[in-house]
């Protein structure tokens, strides 16, 4: 494709959109988001789909993810390559790929044919990898000395994991796990691709029998419920941040 | 529950061909190369768009002004916190209905790719420039060089240092990003990949090659990302 030619159709095509923005304040297509009946039955059940995703995938990737960085620590090689590799090949890979691949594969096997189960499974091995990556970071940033000291204090490996080191790492990867939430909430999205009713393809089908049509406002709605959700994540996040913060000056 | 029977474990193992059988014939191998050239383009033209709008709006974020720093604000944050997804159809059918704007998914895919991570980019600079020393923009102003001056000639060659390793990983998220267009239709190679699996059912290999396809683009990208933050941080110490 000619680069200068691609640069000028869509730049012509910049006034254009910008100027359909105006159909966006149109009050007949913003009607149906005045009754009841489509917040009750589109908005809150679809939310209700992506909330539940996000929160079993979450929880068994937070379980998965520091279980898999253990292994990614641990003394004996054996074990710590072939978690390496595995927890490396999933983080490089796109999560549609993984959530296209997980609602053919389950059904195929026999294990499930809710494309629901199948996405949150996706999402759920997806955050657990980078999870792993996070957690073991946080692992590996805790000073050598203190398992130097604690192991001469005659606490076995497992002791020094379980009383010195993990109760501090766990604290710092704090931060990034909230950023990871935020991510996973907005990649439960992808879900729609393979027929999962939540949030943004509750929305698409909402538009799509409207009449007047309004694909603009129904994603804007979508847009701001993801927004809410995230940009209080992230303050929440942030104001732990500074509190732990404090806490440590005090020592 | 299960459910397999006889006919759909066939399936699963590919009704009997060789592993590869399907990947390997010409005409398939060159449709999935064929939609890893458009991941290649949608992912080089929206990274341009995404560092464009992240230099500026990182910029505007840090300004004396607070108006202008409001925007880069909103800017940020709006995008940054709303799905990729939604954001590409968007510009895919939202337009199109209302306005009578057509953008053919390629164009929707790459302003929703370049402006989504355009967001993201501009964090990392932001954090570039305040991660520059105040005395180094005191001293450059008591020098007598104009704001424009201090920004161009002291902060963005500093930042820039900082700001290369973020940016690479960025970049390694936003080519895997790309693979959000193929729910727009852009024939890229996760498109293509479930195009040649809704007609062979070789599911284990098409996936297979598709997610080696981006490994082959993430990967290298990762080499040179760690090998770039090396360095640097070696001239820092």
């Amino acid at each position: 494709m000619d680069q200068a030619a691609f640069v000028a159709t869509v730049c012509g095509r910049l006034p254009a959109v910008c100027r359909s923005m105006e159909t966006l304040f149109d009050p007949r297509r913003w009607a149906a988001f005045t009754e009841l009946s489509v917040w009750q039955n589109t908005v809150l059940v679809g939310l209700r789909a992506t909330l539940s995703m996000a929160a079993i995938a979450m929880v068994v990737s937070l379980v998965a993810g520091l279980a898999l960085a253990l292994l990614r620590v641990s003394p004996f090689a054996a074990l710590r390559y072939p978690v390496g590799l595995l927890v490396e090949t999933i983080r490089s890979l796109p999560v549609i790929l993984l959530i296209f691949f997980s609602s053919l594969f389950l059904p195929r096997v026999g294990l499930a044919q809710d494309p629901f189960v199948a996405a949150t499974a996706a999402l759920a091995v997806y955050t657990a990898a980078v999870n792993a990556e996070i957690m073991r970071a946080g692992i590996t940033a805790i000073e050598r000395g203190q398992i130097e000291a604690a192991r001469s204090l005659g606490m076995t490996y497992a002791q020094t994991m379980r009383h010195v080191i993990l109760p501090q790492a766990l604290q710092r990867v704090v931060p990034p796990q909230v950023s990871q939430l935020i991510t996973l909430l907005k990649d439960t999205s992808l879900a729609a691709v393979v027929g999962v009713n939540e949030l943004t393809r509750k929305m698409q089908i909402l538009y799509q029998f409207e009449r007047p049509p309004n694909p603009l406002q129904a994603l804007f709605v979508a847009a701001c419920i993801y927004f809410i959700l995230n940009y209080s994540l992230s303050r929440l996040s942030r104001r732990w941040e500074l509190g732990v913060g404090g806490a440590i000056d005090l020592h | 529950m299960l459910t397999a029977t006889p006919t759909t474990l066939a399936g699963a193992v590919g009704a009997g061909r060789a592993f590869g059988a399907v990947v390997t014939q010409p005409s398939n191998l060159q449709l999935l190369l064929q939609g890893l050239w458009v991941t290649i383009k949608l992912a080089a033209f929206s990274l341009i768009l995404a560092l464009a709008l992240g230099v500026v709006f990182g910029v505007l974020r840090t300004v004396p002004l607070r108006p202008l720093r409001a925007a880069g604000t909103a800017y940020v944050e709006f995008f940054r916190n709303t799905p990729l997804l939604v954001q590409m159809y968007y510009w895919y059918f939202g337009l199109p209905v209302l306005a009578g704007v057509t953008l053919p998914g390629f164009q929707a895919a790459f302003l929703a790719l370049g402006i989504y991570t355009g967001a993201f980019v501009a964090e990392v600079v932001r954090a570039g420039i305040l991660a520059v020393s105040p005395g180094h923009l005191e001293a450059a102003r008591s020098l007598g060089l104009s704001y424009l001056q201090t920004v161009r000639h002291v902060v963005l060659p500093q930042a820039f240092a900082t700001t290369v390793p973020p940016l690479g990983n960025l970049a390694i998220a936003m080519t895997k990003n790309t693979s959000v267009a193929s729910a727009i239709a852009v024939q890229d190679v996760m498109y293509n990949g479930n195009l040649l699996n809704s007609r062979t059912f070789a599911t284990y290999e098409v996936f297979a090659s598709v997610g080696l396809a981006y490994l082959s683009l993430t990967v290298p990208l990762s080499v040179l990302v760690n090998r770039l933050e090396r360095r640097l941080t070696r001239f820092r110490r």
